[in-house]
């Protein structure tokens, strides 16, 4: 019996690209897939980011309830330090073990904080941070990567992370390594593709979840190719030809999906969605630098970097605040180019510049007010939209490791953690950078067919997978079934099922360590950038 | 019952020996192998190679004070009997003050 339910990642794919490409004939296999199922436009998380939004996916839970925010964590709600998520960080059950704990297996591949590996009945590969090098040790049960690396073509270091490759989808790169850097993500997706198939194939799991994340390296990287909206721009020969390797990417994913919906067979129930959309970034905000020059933000001297040819968001610059800036002169602090979040400092012995309790609410109150005032110098525009206090947006236990201030730019993009003289800085052409917007599309015995539907959450999507798995839907989740995508008789015939709240699972799989006090936490890091350790 | 260091040491040896063998690295897994320059770890494989080290033996480590000792280092790298050494001294202590 082949899986009853297959789960589709493609990060950051949006129907705004994906539907002029189904319609030229590009993915003629998603196109008949779109078709005879369910769509519909499928909103993500604020904010809209790859490890939060995936893990509301697979959780049916928010940030403040999962715990997951942005790439990196701050180690506890008033420490200045970040670190890397990993899955100890999940405060809650995940889809695979909530089937595992089911007595269902599955097959989780290529999603992020995977690391360390569920051990769950089934097959995992973590995704997500996980180096090449170590890749051993992200596959779950033991022997799988034995296994994976007969499998013929195999290369890990293709398969899993490498962080110069990473960074370049968005600090940029030469244009002599576009063509090359392209090439490396479809060799990419036919790795995953290759042991998604061998897995489906030779023992398949009650639930098969895979990620391809290219779609969203490339958009990145090599949005003003790929956008319609920007094709009159695409006229040198050049141009034009990065624009056909992009097209080769997006048919290489097409042929993908075919094998993977077909070796599904026609009784599994398939989910195609996306964490979150895409569009267009037109200019840089330089957030610290916006906070130094009104004087809430001081760098120690000669520390702020700035932007330069392969630099413009900072991401080389993670962790380095913690010695690049003057905790003596900083009330606010943007960690990372991510999640768009300021940190306010709170005042105490160590951070005698911070604020206080009792300025704190006045005080970001004037931060916003002077955030959603600052204007392009270019073109007279707002820059910031909107800035969301975090208890606006964010509820739960891990409320408190939330940015005190999310902001939402007005062309959608991404803050700069970089010092800068302009504060503003128009881009030379467009990058692309992420929108709430993502996709959803299914197909299957209990899904309509052919039908459009109104967005849905991508909370909605946990509980459809379990209730299609035939799993009860537990009270607790965020997101509710959404009826709307099932095929009439399907709710008379699978009655859903509900079940107390999930079980919270431990949201350290360690246990906690002793805290060190702040002064030996500064020590340390001042250690680390000695070493380099901290990069 | 608290591992030895050998037991750590051998646990450790074996795990980079399986690793390294998917790198095609020639030389042998040994105490006194270094991390950063022999067998080409970044940070980002420290961290993940910490992650594993503390989920096998049930403890969170200091890892950053580790690294940070060796930060003061004229040679700033780690060799895996260190690590094993580093391992030893925190397998055995309570987790909660």
């Amino acid at each position: 019996m082949g899986a009853r339910v297959v789960v589709i990642g493609l990060d950051g794919a949006t129907f705004s690209v994906l539907d002029p490409l189904m319609q030229a004939g590009v993915m003629p296999r998603l196109r008949d897939f779109v078709e005879s199922g369910v769509r519909a436009e499928l909103k993500s998380i604020v904010p809209a980011l790859t490890p939060p939004a995936w893990t509301s996916l697979m959780t049916g839970r928010t940030p403040g309830r999962h715990g997951v925010f942005d790439f990196f964590r701050k180690d506890s709600p008033r420490s200045q330090h970040i670190r890397f998520q990993t899955s100890a960080d999940i405060g809650c059950e995940t889809l695979w073990t909530l089937a595992d704990r089911a007595g269902l297996r599955s097959t989780v591949l290529n999603f992020p904080l995977t690391f360390p590996v569920p051990r769950i009945d089934g097959y995992v590969v973590a995704g997500g941070w996980m180096p090449w090098r170590q890749l051993r040790l992200g596959c779950h049960p033991p022997g799988l990567y034995d296994r994976l690396a007969a499998l013929s073509g195999f290369n890990p270091r293709e398969l899993a992370m490498d962080m110069t490759h990473e960074e370049k989808a968005l600090e940029g790169c030469k244009q002599e390594e576009y063509d090359g850097w392209i090439d490396l993500h479809i060799r990419r997706e036919r790795q995953w593709a290759r042991v998604a198939a061998h897995l489906m194939c030779k023992d398949a799991t009650d639930l098969v979840a895979v990620l391809f994340d290219g779609v969203d390296k490339l958009q990145h990287l090599c949005w003003r190719f790929i956008d319609p909206a920007l094709e009159h721009g695409v006229t040198s020969d050049w141009e034009r030809a990065i624009r056909d390797r992009c097209l080769d990417y997006f048919r290489e994913l097409d042929a993908i999906l075919a094998e993977l919906i077909f070796l599904a067979g026609d009784e599994a129930n398939i989910v195609v969605v996306s964490d979150h959309g895409f569009g267009s970034q037109i200019r840089t905000f330089f957030v610290n630098a916006w906070l130094e020059q009104r004087g809430y933000l001081g760098w120690v001297d000669g520390c702020a970097s700035h932007v330069n040819d392969s630099q413009v968001l900072g991401m080389a610059r993670l962790a380095k605040h913690v010695y690049e800036l003057d905790w003596q002169r900083t009330k606010a602090y943007a960690p990372m180019p991510s999640g768009n979040g300021i940190h306010i400092v709170r005042a105490d012995q160590d951070h005698p510049g911070g604020v206080t309790d009792a300025e704190y609410e006045a005080f970001r109150e004037r931060l916003i007010g002077e955030l959603v005032a600052v204007e392009d110098p270019v073109s007279g525009d707002r820059v910031v939209a909107r800035v969301w206090k975090r208890e606006e947006i964010f509820d739960g236990p891990y409320l408190e490791l939330a940015p005190d201030l999310t902001l939402e730019l007005t062309d959608g993009g991404l803050v700069s953690i970089l010092g800068s003289e302009a504060v503003v800085q128009p881009r030379p052409h467009a990058t692309g950078t992420h929108r709430p917007y993502g996709i959803f599309a299914a197909r299957g015995p209990r899904f309509r067919r052919g039908v459009r539907v109104p967005a849905l959450s991508i909370l909605n999507v946990a509980p459809l997978v379990l209730y299609s798995l035939g799993l009860p839907v537990p009270s607790g989740l965020d997101g509710e079934l959404p009826f709307e995508t099932l095929r009439e008789g399907t709710l008379l015939a699978h009655p859903v099922r509900y079940a107390d709240q999930a079980e919270e699972t431990v949201p350290h799989s360690v246990p906690a360590g002793p805290e060190l006090s702040a002064e030996a936490e500064m020590e340390i890091m001042k250690r680390l950038r000695a070493l380099g350790y901290v990069e | 019952m608290t591992p030895t260091r050998d037991a750590i040491l051998e646990h450790l040896q074996q795990m980079l020996r399986e690793l390294a063998s998917d790198w095609d690295l020639g030389e042998a897994i040994t105490p006194d192998t270094l991390l950063f320059s022999q067998l080409g770890f970044q940070s980002l494989d420290i961290v993940v190679l910490g992650t594993a080290l503390q989920e096998r033996y049930e403890r969170e480590m200091p890892f950053a004070e580790l690294f940070a000792n060796i930060g003061q280092r004229q040679v700033r790298d780690l060799s895996v009997g260190e690590l094993a050494e580093f391992v030893k001294e925190h397998v055995g202590v309570s987790a909660t003050p």
